[in-house]
């Protein structure tokens, strides 16, 4: 047996509660404190993952803080417009430099106990008393914030803590290909907020990885059709390194009617304000009277939705059409980003653990759209945190989504209750990403 | 871009839209005094306004509070602002503050 394969069957005989049986988790990865700190050392460290989108962060000395249970780092835009990221730490008593999101003016990252202070690039600029400490303790190395692994994708900055870490790219492949065939690039933030959810970050994200839950969970969504809704309408596929995926339309297949597709979306503007949204409205409801003897639905939307965008500047590659995706879908990207494009839009989710705590979550929602060229580029900020069930702030599908995740986070506790049992056609994509997370966690 | 004079050196020190007086300064290479660099916790940037009050923007209610909650009220004056959070409208303002330097 070669030497590789000898150490990985060894360390993945080191992983308490894996997977085994076909189609089965155990419950307790949701909430097992050796589980999670295993998390902690193995995969979070040592994983790609988008500390922030470029918008937060325009113009120099920008900085957001991200955060990853007990980890913080600090992105800063640089003077060139590169970006850099730094363990948020200062080298003298560990205070954090800098918290949340913000701007460092001057350039100058200060630290708020001494005053000692660092440029943007994380060079040493000042350190007040120096006279009074030992050389030895003041080694220019040393003393310069330590940088973290950098990259820039799909219009945001991920993060990997490990400095041998493979490059990105392998990490999100072949995934970030059908993203970019959808022109992820072009994405912007339209809004963006969050709330805390009393869930393993996994049990919250894996509600997102399937499609059939809408026939209960989002009655609305199947215009009245109920039990009569087919299960299995979507397309499901996974990927290699965790990532999967489904998609709903093509070209080649057709709306069922007209006024169907028109209040499906008008659900989605009114419910979501994501997908598709007030101005897509607009354009699809023009299209009534425009469907030629010889045109199916979507070939006529296609038309007018490029027709529309041509005149407003709104940047649509040609062919963008032909891509399932473009119409409805989903692409998780492991360990916990999702994309849920539509016409030029998207719905993007991330998931984080929330206070070091196995069973709460931090749960961000952004909707995105792609802009007309001309529209000014301005800082993308969190609109709020709001309670999972506040109606003011948070459209109806999300909150019927939240409100399941916490109550089987409850139910995992529930005595007799077995594991998960997953649905081999509509449900392997969570599999799959608990299968990726075993190989994290068995690397030493 | 309108244009603050810093006396007693003098200085014409030009301001961005949106951006304070002392992060123009410090963006350009002047020297402003300093210990938070824009955080509002150390008052230390604090200029006196001696002309020219109208094209300023008038300070918010954070700021005055930051004056009169940290700043050591033997230093505070009346026009007294800071530099950190004194964003301008228009030519014609005089503050004072001793310490600034022009460029290297």
């Amino acid at each position: 047996m070669p030497d590789n394969t000898a150490t990985q069957a060894s360390a993945q005989h080191n992983i308490p509660h894996a997977m085994s049986a076909p189609h089965r988790v155990p419950k307790e990865r949701y909430y097992d404190r050796e589980f999670f700190e295993l998390e902690k050392t193995r995969l979070w460290p040592r994983t790609w993952q988008m500390a922030c989108r470029l918008q937060e962060i325009p113009k120099p000395n920008d900085y957001v803080e991200y955060e990853i249970c007990d980890q913080s780092i600090l992105v800063v835009r640089q003077a060139d417009h590169g970006i850099k990221a730094f363990f948020n730490v200062c080298p003298h008593r560990a205070t954090q430099l800098a918290m949340g999101a913000g701007s460092f003016p001057g350039g100058q990252v200060t630290c708020p106990f001494h005053g000692w202070r660092w440029n943007a690039n994380g060079t040493s600029s000042f350190i007040y008393g120096a006279e009074g400490f030992a050389p030895e303790c003041l080694r220019d190395e040393d003393i310069a914030l330590r940088e973290c692994r950098v990259e820039v994708w799909g219009d945001a900055v991920w993060i990997n803590m490990d400095a041998n870490a493979r490059p990105l790219a392998e990490q999100l492949q072949p995934a970030a290909g059908r993203l970019e065939d959808v022109a992820i690039g072009n994405w912007r933030v339209k809004w963006w907020q969050e709330t805390i959810l009393n869930a393993n970050w996994k049990m919250a994200q894996e509600a997102f990885m399937e499609g059939w839950h809408v026939m209960r969970t989002h009655p609305q969504l199947t215009l009245g059709a109920g039990e009569a809704s087919p299960a299995g309408s979507l397309r499901y596929d996974t990927y290699p390194n965790g990532h999967c995926s489904f998609e709903g339309g093509s070209l080649d297949t057709d709306f069922h009617s007209f006024d169907v597709m028109l209040a499906s979306s008008q659900l989605l503007a009114d419910g979501l304000d994501a997908m598709a949204i007030e101005r897509d409205m607009r354009v699809l409801e023009s299209v009534r009277h425009k469907i030629g003897p010889d045109d199916t639905i979507r070939a006529a939307v296609a038309r007018e939705m490029r027709a529309y965008n041509e005149g407003a500047g709104i940047p649509m590659p040609a062919g963008i059409e032909q891509q399932s995706l473009w119409w409805n879908g989903m692409v998780f990207l492991f360990p916990n980003i999702f994309y849920l494009p539509m016409y030029g839009n998207s719905l993007a989710y991330r998931i984080r653990p929330y206070n070091d705590d196995p069973e709460w979550c931090r749960f961000e929602v952004w909707s995105l759209t792609t802009w007309p060229e001309s529209y000014p580029e301005e800082r993308a900020v969190l609109r709020g945190r709001f309670d999972k069930d506040d109606t003011d702030n948070w459209p109806l599908i999300p909150i019927q989504d939240f409100s399941n995740i916490e109550r089987q986070q409850r139910g995992l506790h529930v005595q007799g209750y077995q594991g998960h049992r997953l649905a081999v056609d509509w449900e392997a994509g969570i599999e799959n990403m608990h299968r990726e997370l075993d190989k994290r966690l068995a690397r030493a | 871009m309108p244009v603050v004079t810093v006396l007693p050196e003098n200085l014409a020190v030009e301001v961005e839209p949106g951006e304070s007086l002392a992060q123009a300064a410090w963006r350009q290479g002047y020297h402003w005094p300093t210990t938070c660099w824009g955080e509002m916790e150390c008052t230390v940037c604090a200029a006196t306004v001696v002309a020219g009050e109208h094209a300023a923007e008038p300070a918010t209610a954070e700021e005055e509070a930051a004056i009169a909650g940290r700043m050591p009220h033997f230093l505070r004056k009346p026009g007294t602002r800071l530099a950190c959070r004194l964003r301008v409208l228009d030519d014609g303002l005089v503050v004072e503050k001793p310490g600034v330097r022009a460029p290297q």
